[in-house]
């Protein structure tokens, strides 16, 4: 089977079109990133986040309730996965100051309610944990199961000072799971995954992708000024940030468009980036590849035919290569699950401006270049 | 066929030793099956028999019991070590950033520090967190513009502020290396199979701990302040008849047990009367584990083999084993082993007073050095005025008696006690080579200098999602190889399916690679492969794309595959070649997860490029050679 065989389009011809395509698509992209804003997930902001798992559907909007009052200011609470995954994000590390009082009086309850007359002697208190001291060793044991029964988790001190000692742990996450297995009794949950990013780690992680995005350019930049003369690869580059730009811009404007559909920078995405950088270059090299192969067949011919020509034959492995990697990019956003969702995504979009921008925007603007400087475009 | 034997046997060294390579994940995941499933009978065993049991208790035993199954089988445990490294987001577990708090170091090394000191280390901690420089130097910057010595608060009024900087450097690198050893510590008792902790940066330490169930107790190993004690040794006179007595009590308990096929053991009794090794573990079940080092019996130190640890442990747990035991001794293994003749580790079991003689906060300085006369490394360490009371009564009455060094439960050394030592400084001699003082060095200061660090950045990975994870990554690898395989048949025919023949061994020859070097296998290093495999087929692209033209201009199929491949090069090498230079930097910057997904896609590019050129051309060269058809659509 052959398809696209003998094809004779005047790609270049058509070039106007196409530059009203991207700019359109650019300036909203660019506008929603003005208003909107990025959204960046916990790597880059900071914060503290619990995934978890119940064992039946639960109402997203009932757990939002539940977690807007235990006093940690703004929650944000989504859909983790299928209707039972819960994600509970805060900018919070650890639980405020006014209401860990809350928490210390809900942990003395809890004990002095199940184990009244019991002998407790508080040893240490501070931001993230209260120590206990009982006067034996099965006391503590007891007390230590009765609180992790109720979420809280709890070890047991092996310091000198108190071998009957229980530490019980004060995080977010656990006063998270403290009050929803309060409140949710019916519905047994499970920890998927906890993350805890402190704001200097982030700010290091943001540091971190930038530079690798602006090294990921200069090597390729490099690159191409070995293989080919400077139109091409300002050309090429120019590509790559059109890229770039229309997958971030598509990020924000789906964000929060799609329920249960994570779009949020986080550094698996920033990984995506670098990837579709990498990639989107391909197309733009074979097609220049071509380009050059034909100016030296067709020494008589103006540059635009000569372009059309390589992009003509180009053409069926080009949508051939993409379509094999769609193909698992596809199943990687239906089947990778949530975790590589963001990921997928950001492949699928830059796959597919990658290759209509090594058409419409790297061999457009080497036309252009030679247009404008008249000047004869050598490799 | 000549030309082509040289091809055909590289490909096949490469296939066969990938497959080699990967017959222990293969093997590792039969065995995790049976003991999964022999886990879950003993939990319902337990549970039947126990209905009241706590679930904490029941982890527990559950644990335990996978740690004695896993070290009664070292083929089980081989396999795990040379398998396919999962990352933490496959099998679960934690990720951990740490930082060493320099303030809260600086805090507890000033020498009568006041409210003007702690103010302005309150400040350069401030300032600290906003930028990269180091609090010691923002501190000095900031005591400098205050007109104030360096001197007023460190060392000697005669040190010169530089050289205090200098020194108070010195001791943050110091509290790195203590805090790891102190981490290292508690994790190789934790018993956490293949944990990683590295250095990074100057002050900051990354802890990976797979598999981690109950991921609190590890945080809490790794935060809580370490523990050094002192504590006596008990001499062979006392120790021995109660390791005897250990030994009668699970004797008597194997034999029990062991009644229903009591006539093969009367059997076996008759026919040889020496003790055979089986004989002596059944008669001397404890004896048979914990070797006594001296067979004199003067002490009653005893080796025992690594994978024995756990029964020892187990042993010990036993009420009617613990019955025997006297309330005020225990056992202790020491932490670090020692390698056997036979090439496997040994640990020494000792039996210490349970109450310690002195804590090591008494401590002021521990320092190794070489010994001047002798040559020999020693550890030399000074105690407050306190503690060199307390160590002079104490080493007073126990001339020759051996003095264990504790920390945080396990013994670093267990040094006799010359003579009465009145002033608190002390000498240890007798470790072997310098590094084994540095790290008594590091053990005797952790108990004096706390080493206080701060979580950055902490991730859990729940089994559950892990388990998840795994299953989608490889549903995703098998759906995407369908898709790609059956449209490359459907648009390439015959030649599409030697593309699909070369992606298989691509996809074979990666996790090869990874086994081999020790790579891990990360959720986005199998979406590495996955879009590997949508990659890989560009190559053939090219090619088929070019033979096509070739055919059509009227050349045979054998020349048109030579001008097809020849003419395809350029291209290919180009298109690979900027993914893989993304790929090393991606390698860079990323960490855990994504360095999977880099090294996945870098190997990729290269086993790719392999299966691609070399074993799709010698399938064309072959068929050629043998005449037959070859339809490339």
């Amino acid at each position: 089977m052959r398809l696209f065989e003998n094809i004779n389009i005047d790609f270049m011809g058509k070039r106007t079109y196409f530059y009203f395509v991207s700019g359109f698509i650019l300036l909203i992209g660019l506008l929603s990133i003005l208003i909107k804003g990025l959204e960046f997930g916990i790597d880059f902001k900071g914060g503290s986040e619990v995934a978890i798992q119940f064992e039946k559907p639960v109402e997203i909007s009932y757990i939002r309730n539940v977690v807007s009052k235990i006093g940690l200011g703004e929650v944000e609470v989504k859909t983790f996965g299928g209707s039972t995954g819960v994600l509970i994000r805060t900018p919070l590390q650890e639980i405020p100051t006014n209401v860990l009082p809350v928490v210390k009086s809900r942990v003395e309850n809890i004990i002095s309610s199940n184990f009244p007359n019991i002998e407790k002697q508080e040893i240490e208190s501070t931001v993230n944990s209260l120590t206990y001291s009982f006067p034996n060793d099965s006391t503590a044991e007891l007390v230590s199961d009765k609180l992790f029964a109720y979420g809280f988790t709890t070890t047991k001190t092996a310091e000198e000072v108190a071998k009957s000692g229980i530490v019980v742990k004060l995080g977010i996450s656990d006063w998270i799971k403290e009050n929803l297995s309060e409140k949710v009794k019916d519905n047994k949950f499970t920890v998927l995954k906890e993350d805890k990013v402190g704001p200097k780690v982030g700010q290091e992680l943001k540091r971190d992708a930038v530079i690798a995005v602006i090294l990921s350019l200069i090597v390729i930049m490099i690159y191409l000024a070995f293989r080919f003369k400077f139109a091409f690869a300002l050309s090429a580059v120019i590509a790559i940030f059109h890229d770039v730009l229309i997958t971030l811009g598509i990020f924000v404007i789906l964000y929060g468009m799609i329920p249960g559909f994570n779009l949020e920078i986080s550094i698996t995405v920033v990984a995506a980036f670098l990837t579709l950088v990498g990639y989107s270059i391909n197309d733009t090299v074979i097609v220049f590849d071509r380009v050059r192969e034909q100016i030296k067949i067709h020494k008589t011919l103006p540059l635009e035919e000569n372009m059309n020509l390589a992009i003509n034959k180009t053409m069926s492995r080009t949508l051939i290569t993409v379509f094999t990697t769609l193909l698992t990019i596809i199943v990687l956003l239906i089947f990778g699950g949530e975790v590589l969702r963001g990921f997928a995504f950001a492949l699928f979009i830059g796959m597919i401006t990658g290759t209509y921008s090594s058409v419409f925007v790297a061999s457009a603007f080497v036309l252009e270049y030679a247009n404008r400087t008249k000047s004869k475009v050598t490799f | 066929m000549k030309e082509l034997r040289f091809r055909l046997i590289l490909i096949l060294v490469f296939v066969g030793l990938s497959l080699y390579l990967l017959y222990p994940t293969f093997q590792d995941y039969l065995n995790s099956k049976e003991v999964s499933k022999s886990l879950t009978k003993i939990e319902k065993e337990i549970k039947a028999k126990n209905p009241t049991i706590t679930d904490n208790k029941l982890k527990d035993i559950v644990t335990s019991k996978r740690d004695s199954i896993l070290s009664n089988h070292p083929d089980y445990r081989s396999a795990r070590e040379k398998r396919v490294k999962l990352g933490l987001d496959l099998q679960g577990g934690m990720y951990l950033v740490m930082e060493v708090n320099t303030a809260k170091l600086l805090e507890k090394l000033a020498k009568d520090p006041d409210q003007l000191y702690l103010d302005i280390l309150k400040e350069a901690e401030a300032e600290s967190k906003i930028s990269d420089e180091n609090v010691v130097s923002i501190l000095a910057r900031k005591m400098k513009e205050k007109n104030i010595r360096m001197s007023r608060y460190f060392g000697s009024i005669r040190e010169d502020d530089e050289r205090i900087v200098q020194r108070l450097l010195e001791q943050e690198t110091d509290a790195v290396t203590r805090a790891i050893e102190i981490i290292r510590n508690r994790v190789d008792q934790y018993g956490v199979s293949e944990p990683s902790i590295q250095k990074q940066g100057s002050r900051r330490i990354v802890v990976e701990l797979p598999g981690i169930a109950r991921e609190e107790e590890a945080r809490r190993l790794l935060q809580g302040r370490a523990l050094l004690e002192f504590k006596l040794v008990k001499d062979a006179a006392f120790a021995i008849p109660i390791m005897n007595r250990i030994d009668e009590v699970l004797a008597s308990k194997l034999k029990d047990s062991t009644l229903a096929n009591k006539e093969t053991v009367a059997k076996k009794d008759t026919s040889k009367k020496n003790l055979t090794e089986e004989q002596f573990a059944k008669e001397h079940p404890f004896f048979a584990i914990a070797r006594l080092i001296d067979p004199q019996g003067r002490i009653a130190d005893a080796f025992v083999k690594e994978s024995d640890r756990s029964k020892i442990f187990e042993f010990l747990q036993r009420d009617d084993v613990k019955k025997v035991i006297p309330d005020n001794v225990e056992f202790i293994f020491d932490a670090k082993p020692t390698l056997g003749p036979d090439g496997e580790n040994f640990y020494r079991l000792y039996m210490v007073n349970k109450e310690p003689e002195l804590t090591g906060g008494v401590i002021t300085d521990a320092r190794a050095e070489i010994d001047q006369t002798t040559g020999s490394p020693e550890v030399t360490m000074q105690m407050n005025a306190e503690g060199a009371r307390e160590w002079s009564r104490i080493t007073g009455a126990n001339i020759d008696k051996r003095c264990a060094i504790v920390l945080d439960g396990v013994v670093y050394s267990a040094p006799t006690i010359i003579n009465k030592i009145p002033t608190g400084s002390s000498r240890i001699t007798g470790s072997a080579n310098m590094d084994e003082a540095k790290l008594l060095e590091i053990v005797l200061k952790a108990g004096a200098l706390p080493a206080p660090v701060d979580i950055l950045e902490e991730r859990t990975v729940g089994p559950s999602l892990g388990q998840d994870s795994i299953s989608q990554g490889v549903n995703s690898a098998l759906f995407g190889y369908l898709l790609v395989a059956l449209f490359m048949i459907f648009y390439y025919k015959t030649a599409g399916s030697f593309a699909d023949f070369a992606l298989i061994t691509t996809v074979l020859l990666i996790l090869g690679i990874l086994a081999g070097f020790k790579g891990t296998l990360t959720l986005p290093g199998i979406a590495g492969i996955v879009l590997t495999m949508g990659m890989a087929v560009d190559a053939n692209v090219i090619i088929f794309e070019r033979i096509r033209e070739e055919l059509k201009t009227g050349k045979t199929i054998k020349a048109a595959v030579d001008m097809g491949f020849k003419n395809s090069y350029s291209a290919i090498f180009d298109s690979n070649i900027t993914t893989f230079f993304t790929g090393i930097i991606l390698y860079q910057f990323g960490s855990g997860p994504i360095q999977g997904f880099a090294l996945t896609l870098m190997i990729g590019i290269v086993t790719s490029l392999f299966s691609q050129l070399v074993l799709v051309r010698l399938i064309f060269d072959f068929m050629n050679l043998k005449g037959y058809k070859i339809n490339v659509g």
